[in-house]
């Protein structure tokens, strides 16, 4: 009897023998199969990603520039639910991250602050919840970051003002709070961009309210 | 076998010393009336599918010696009572669903050799009091959800020779002196913790055979004393942050293994000492930063069946004696500086079966000894210089399965890698192959990818391409291929790629293309001698993601049917003869990118619909066509575009306003058209010949002599500035009111928001405040206002940093 007990034990002990060579390994394919690990895909969108290829860029929705870095990922409306992973923010190069019009819970992770090429954060029309991440401060090269229609709560971060390169910004529809930042680009973006968020109570009053006023 | 619930009637066989119900088929409840049985020494139900809590009355049963409830689905905490089973041996409630603390009373149980908690919910920290168990031999409460610190001491356990709390939530760093001097601590696993600080403190644990502290962030380097753990048998501590050499003492440990180092910060390069570990069996480094030689000595170690170093920067050629490791069955070197030539011996490794040197410098051609390597089922070397004929000797390899030596300078015919029919994968890309494709390949009917990319080979497609009902993927572009494409292909239905560009493929596209291959993402037939029509077919192929067919001969409409591809990213139909319109149709085309449709006979409007093309941003191209009409003014909605040609063709009128919203571009061209009127200001920063060929005016081209009429709306750069200056002072003035005002609102509005705490109010409400729709309509003006100041100002700006964009995109447009 103990002896059998013995054996269960040392059967847990042999996750020890469980490292595997990596005959496999390339960082943004195992981000990119570590993100997929997360996700449903009833229609089979992500069949082609198979790690077993020497880097991700023939696999479908993935572009790699010249040197085969992930530059865009695009599983816009694509029926994929699940979450976000830290491991998104491996993907170095990545300029276009089009993962709209899905069903994306959780929360934005603020591994995505060291996406520092991207362009485009199109994260709008999911399910994704928490609050919008300082870390985004960082995307000094973001034009486009659109997430719309989802359940994100709190304030807007202040430090997102700093994102000179914002030309787009959509955070309409969702439970934001607080109130709107003047500064920098957001005195460029229509108050469409934040509408139908019960909670926000229009733009900011410098020195005279505190920013997550209603917070 | 037993299955059903326990009946409560065996409550009345007081006298009963053992029960036992294991591996059954049991499920309920554990009945209460069994604490009826005082005498019970033995109680074993693991294996069921038991649920419910451990009931109190157990409590009675206090002569017990054995409790094994594990492999079941018990509930609820571990009884406390337990603490009084002052005779127990054994416990184990491995693998339920208990949680809650591990109760500190246990530590009263002084009989106990064997604790088994692992593999369930449990919580909390590690009680102290366990430290008195004075008997205890195994104690395991791996995978559960425990935390703080490694409150368990050999020091105390004199009798501990198992300590497992892998994969839990333990915290801090391992205690000084973890181990007294005569400890029997024989294994050690707190893999999977977050345990932090060196692994100094364990080097006491003279007794140990099996270490594992991997996955948690221990820092530090690998101790020179490692080497007082003389009965190490396995040394794992791999993904943690060490950093430093592996110490040479590492070659006293000469009963070892295992050394799993893999995914740490070790640097400098291995110790030749490592040659003196004959039993050394698995030898993990990868993802460090190691660099230096393999050493030589490394093939003493003829036990060896895994070796993995891949990701380092070891340099200097391979050890010429590597054929010694007979025993070899892994030998991973990918990614690392290893130069010269592949050694013959490594021939000699006879029980080789995954070879993967990927990612090198080596040079030189593969040995004719690589023949005898009958058990490899693996073999990758891509990326690397080697050259020269394939030895015929290959032609033995008859477990490969896997075969990767794309991008090398490999020549000759492809012949002796197809020995085997056991092919899955095969890939040749960028190489120097010539010759025809073997009809041997076509043997191996599991093949699902086939790459030969990139050679010279020559000749038709075979037609036994169409025995590879597994086939997903095949590329055998930029080679000399000739003839049409075999009908056979059509029986490929789970192809996704095909990639025949950069041929010389002839004849028209078959329309069983679209019709067969409708798995299709990617297709390619790009720069061959395709002639005819783009076939009606294609909207079959929903699934494409990538089609391009520019370079051919291709003739006739763009079908409509194009609409049907709506995950189509990239289209490129370039360099044609195709006529007509572009299709509005295209607009269902939501996701593309990229769009392609220049050097053809396309005539009629730019279709106003593109505009809703809005993920457009590598390139919309209509270049070179004979496309009339004006650029329609929806095109400003394409925000993320990045280069627009729209040069060469018969367009006319003025530049629609709207190009200004296209603050992504950095390539334009609207040269060689028909265009009139002024440049807009946002445009000027792009060079002259975005727009010559053309009769526009103003910045970059010459002065408009004749200021429009029509165009009251454009003023000098003066008047721009004047108004500029305003605007900032009257939204100023604005601003401050605007502030006083709204501080005012705010103050009142505190209170409104106090009283109602859960807001139902609409949005446009609330920015009102007290119904006072003066003030919202002052602020909705400021938004607008500030926009138009904030964009002109950006303009200056946005044009320095796009041009430095353009220097390093020139090349590519």
């Amino acid at each position: 009897m103990a002896s059998s007990s013995l054996l269960i034990s040392l059967a847990s002990c042999l996750l020890f023998l469980a490292v595997s060579p990596a005959l496999a390994s390339n960082s943004e394919g195992e981000a990119l199969c570590a993100f997929k690990s997360r996700l449903s895909d009833p229609n089979n969108v992500l069949q082609s990603w198979d790690q077993s290829l020497v880097n991700p860029c023939t696999w479908f929705h993935v572009t790699c520039d010249s040197q085969n870095r992930v530059i865009r990922l695009d599983l816009g409306n694509s029926n994929i639910t699940g979450t976000l992973g830290p491991e998104l923010g491996r993907l170095q190069h990545l300029q276009y991250l089009e993962l709209y019009r899905n069903s994306f819970m959780g929360k934005i992770p603020e591994e995505l602050g060291n996406l520092k090429n991207l362009v485009s954060m199109d994260l709008y029309e999911n399910q994704l919840e928490g609050e919008i991440p300082k870390s985004l401060s960082k995307l000094k090269s973001l034009r486009f970051m659109r997430l719309n229609n989802n359940k994100l709560t709190g304030s807007i971060p202040r430090e997102l003002v700093t994102l000179s390169n914002l030309k787009v910004l959509d955070f309409s529809n969702n439970d934001l709070c607080g109130t709107i930042p003047v500064d920098g680009p957001f005195s460029t973006f229509p108050p469409e961009s934040f509408e139908n968020n019960k909670r926000l109570n229009g733009p900011e009053l410098l020195g005279l309210a505190s920013y997550d006023f209603g917070c | 076998m037993l299955y059903g619930e326990i009946p409560p009637t065996l409550g009345n066989c007081t006298s009963l010393e053992t029960l036992g119900l294991a591996y059954c088929r049991l499920n309920g409840t554990i009945p209460p009336q069994l604490g009826n049985l005082r005498q019970l020494k033995l109680l074993t139900f693991q294996n069921n599918s038991l649920s419910g809590p451990i009931p109190d009355q157990l409590a009675q049963c206090t002569r017990i010696q054995v409790i094994s409830l594990n492999d079941n689905m018990l509930e609820g905490e571990i009884p406390s009572f337990i603490g009084e089973f002052s005779a127990l041996k054994t416990l184990n409630l491995a693998n339920n669903c208990l949680k809650g603390e591990i109760p500190a009373d246990i530590g009263n149980v002084r009989s106990l050799n064997h604790l088994y908690l692992f593999g369930n919910r449990l919580t909390g920290n590690i009680p102290y009091e366990l430290n008195q168990l004075s008997q205890l031999q195994i104690l395991d409460a791996s995978s559960n959800n425990l935390s703080g610190p490694m409150n368990i001491s050999p020091d105390h356990l004199i009798s501990l020779e198992f300590l497992v709390i892998s994969s839990n939530f333990l915290q801090g760093e391992i205690p000084k002196d973890f181990c007294s001097r005569n400890s029997s601590l024989r294994n050690l696993f707190l893999a999977g913790n977050q345990l932090t600080g060196t692994i100094n403190g364990l080097l006491s644990c003279t007794s140990l055979q099996s270490l594992d502290l991997s996955n948690n962030s221990l820092t530090g380097s690998i101790p020179h004393a490692i080497d007082q753990l003389t009965e190490l048998v396995n040394l794992a501590l791999h993904n943690n942050s060490l950093t430093g050499p592996i110490p040479h003492q590492i070659g006293n440990l000469t009963n070892l293994e295992i050394l799993s180092l893999y995914h740490n910060h070790l640097t400098d390069s291995i110790p030749v000492e490592i040659g003196k570990l004959k039993r050394l069996a698995l030898l993990f480094l990868y993802e460090n930063q190691m660099s230096g030689t393999i050493p030589a000595e490394l093939t003493n170690c003829t036990s060896l069946q895994e070796v993995d170093f891949f990701g380092n920067h070891f340099s200097g050629t391979i050890p010429d004696q590597i054929g010694n490791l007979k025993n070899l069955i892994v030998l991973q070197l990918r990614e690392n500086d290893l130069s010269g030539p592949i050694p013959p011996s490594l021939g000699y490794c006879n029980s080789l079966q995954q070879l993967a040197l990927a990612d090198n410098s080596l040079t030189g051609s593969l040995p004719d000894t690589f023949g005898f390597l009958t058990e490899l089922n693996l073999i990758t070397l891509y990326n690397n210089s080697l050259a020269g004929d394939l030895p015929r000797s290959l032609l033995g390899l008859k477990n490969l399965s896997i075969i990767n030596l794309s991008h090398n300078k490999f020549s000759g015919t492809v012949e002796p890698l197809t020995g085997s029919d056991l092919l899955t994968v095969f890939d040749l890309t960028n190489n120097s192959f010539s010759g025809q494709i073997p009809l041997e390949l076509f043997k191996s009917r599991n093949l699902t990818r086939i790459r030969l990319g990139h050679n010279q080979l020559t000749g038709p497609i075979p037609s036994q391409v169409g025995l590879l009902h597994q086939l997903v993927s095949l590329d055998l572009s930029d080679n000399d291929l000739t003839g049409e494409m075999p009908l056979s292909l059509s029986n490929c239905k789970g192809l996704t790629h095909l990639l025949l560009n950069g041929n010389r493929l002839s004849g028209y596209i078959p329309s069983w293309v679209f019709r067969d291959l409708v798995s299709l993402g990617e297709l390619d037939l790009s720069s061959n001698n395709f002639s005819g029509d783009i076939p009606k077919e294609i909207g079959n192929c929903s699934a494409l993601i990538k089609l391009s067919l520019y370079n051919n001969k291709l003739t006739g409409p763009i079908p409509v049917e194009i609409r049907k591809l709506t995950l189509l990213n990239v289209l490129n139909l370039q360099k044609n003869k195709l006529s007509g319109p572009v299709p509005p149709e295209i607009q269902q085309c939501k996701k593309l990118y990229e769009l392609r449709l220049s050097e053809n006979l396309l005539t009629g409007p730019i279709p106003s619909e593109l505009s809703s093309l809005t993920e457009l941003q590598v390139i919309l191209d209509l270049s070179y066509n004979d496309l009339s009409g004006q650029i329609p003014d929806t095109l400003g909605n394409l925000l993320k575009l990045e280069r627009l040609n729209l040069s060469f063709n018969q367009l006319q009128g003025a530049l629609p306003d709207s190009l200004v919203r296209l603050t992504s571009l950095h390539r334009l061209n609207l040269s060689s058209n028909l265009l009139q009127g002024e440049i807009p200001l946002a445009l000027s920063s792009f060079p002259q010949n975005s727009f010559s060929g053309n009769n526009l005016c103003g910045v970059p081209m010459g002065p408009c002599s004749d200021p429009p009429v029509s165009k009251g709306k454009h003023l000098s750069k003066a008047e721009v500035e004047g108004i500029i200056v305003a605007i900032v002072l009257v939204s100023a003035i604005v601003c401050v009111a605007l502030m006083y005002i709204m501080a005012r609102i705010w103050s009142n509005w505190r209170e409104v928001s106090v009283s109602t705490s859960d807001c139902e109010e609409s949005n446009s409400k609330r920015w009102v405040g007290n119904g006072d729709k003066i003030q919202a309509s002052k602020y909705r003006k400021l938004g607008p206002t500030s926009t138009r100041v904030g964009s002109s100002e950006e303009k200056h700006s946005w044009g320095s940093d796009t041009s430095v964009l353009r220097m390093k995109n020139d090349a590519a447009c």
